[in-house]
């Protein structure tokens, strides 16, 4: 089997995937830069559900200093096929920071850029 | 011996409507506009969006809006359940997933007994394209124009 022949690899993108409340969502995996205990001055926002515990934070770097978005679970980093992911539907007119799906089976996993969730609270946490 | 069926179509002119239920409403939408009719599944809800987009849905490798016309035209709101179904609605490139609870069918309408929207009518009657009335004041099918009510959705979420 020669190059032309073998399988054209797959693009990916390591998706880290959490929990705030009930709801399950997805990031880029590479704008985490550690999970860290959340401290009361972290990042909620109202609009993706209030944390039940949210004893977890996703760290993340902004301009302006590092980020901590408050979450209840962190579930695993798993490698997605770019062709699984969506932008939002233009009808949609979501929030800026929420920037796509991950379609997993049935199921359409709200992607959300971190550094858009601090600039939305216009607060960045602890710094 | 019968007419021709063609010389009485054009002698009586129809439109097809794909008809459906939502809430107390009957509503008519025209058949070019509707794709196909899938049951509604799980609904990603998403933030800060207007109140009648309910969220989004993965169809055919697809990211489907879902819209719920009854909170769109301030007649309520609707509830997803076992037998709520979504049909799928397309107007030019913008494509949105619409929630009905009851399907009724395709309906080939007379163009003669399509009566206009009532005038001075609240704000939802810019949308249709006018009403049927059936034999009680119940069965009557407001007829939506859909590629302006898909239109005005947009440009109401995109203002926010």
């Amino acid at each position: 089997m020669n190059d032309e022949q073998a399988p054209q690899a797959q693009e990916e993108v390591d998706i880290l995937f959490f929990d705030i409340g009930h709801s399950l969502y997805g990031t880029d995996a590479s704008q985490v830069l550690r999970i860290d205990r959340s401290l009361p001055e972290d990042i909620t926002l109202s609009e993706l559900g209030l944390p039940h515990r949210g004893h977890r934070a996703l760290v993340f770097d902004t301009p302006e200093g590092e980020g901590h978005l408050k979450v209840d679970a962190v579930h695993a980093v798993r490698a997605i096929p770019l062709s699984s992911l969506r932008r939002m539907p233009p009808t949609a007119g979501a929030a800026p920071y929420a920037v796509g799906v991950c379609l997993e089976e049935a199921r359409a996993v709200l992607l959300i850029d971190l550094v858009e969730t601090a600039r939305t609270q216009g607060n960045q946490g602890r710094h | 011996m019968a007419p021709d069926r063609a010389v009485a179509a054009q002698a009586r002119p129809e439109q097809e409507f794909f008809c459906f239920r939502v809430g107390d409403l009957r509503l008519g939408v025209p058949s070019e506009n509707v794709l196909e009719v899938l049951r509604a599944g799980l609904l990603t809800p998403l933030p800060r969006t207007p109140s009648f987009i309910m969220g989004v849905t993965g169809h055919r490798g697809e990211v489907l809006p879902v819209v719920d016309l009854l909170r769109f035209l301030s007649k309520g709101e609707a509830r997803i359940g076992p037998r709520t179904r979504l049909f799928v609605g397309i107007s030019g490139s913008y494509v949105a997933g619409i929630v009905a609870d009851t399907v009724l069918g395709l309906r080939r309408i007379p163009v003669s007994e399509i009566l206009p929207p009532p005038l001075g009518g609240d704000a939802s009657a810019e949308h249709l394209l006018g009403v049927v009335q059936g034999p009680g004041a119940q069965d009557s099918i407001n007829l939506i124009n859909f590629s302006k009510l898909l239109q005005t959705a947009r440009q109401r979420a995109v203002a926010r």
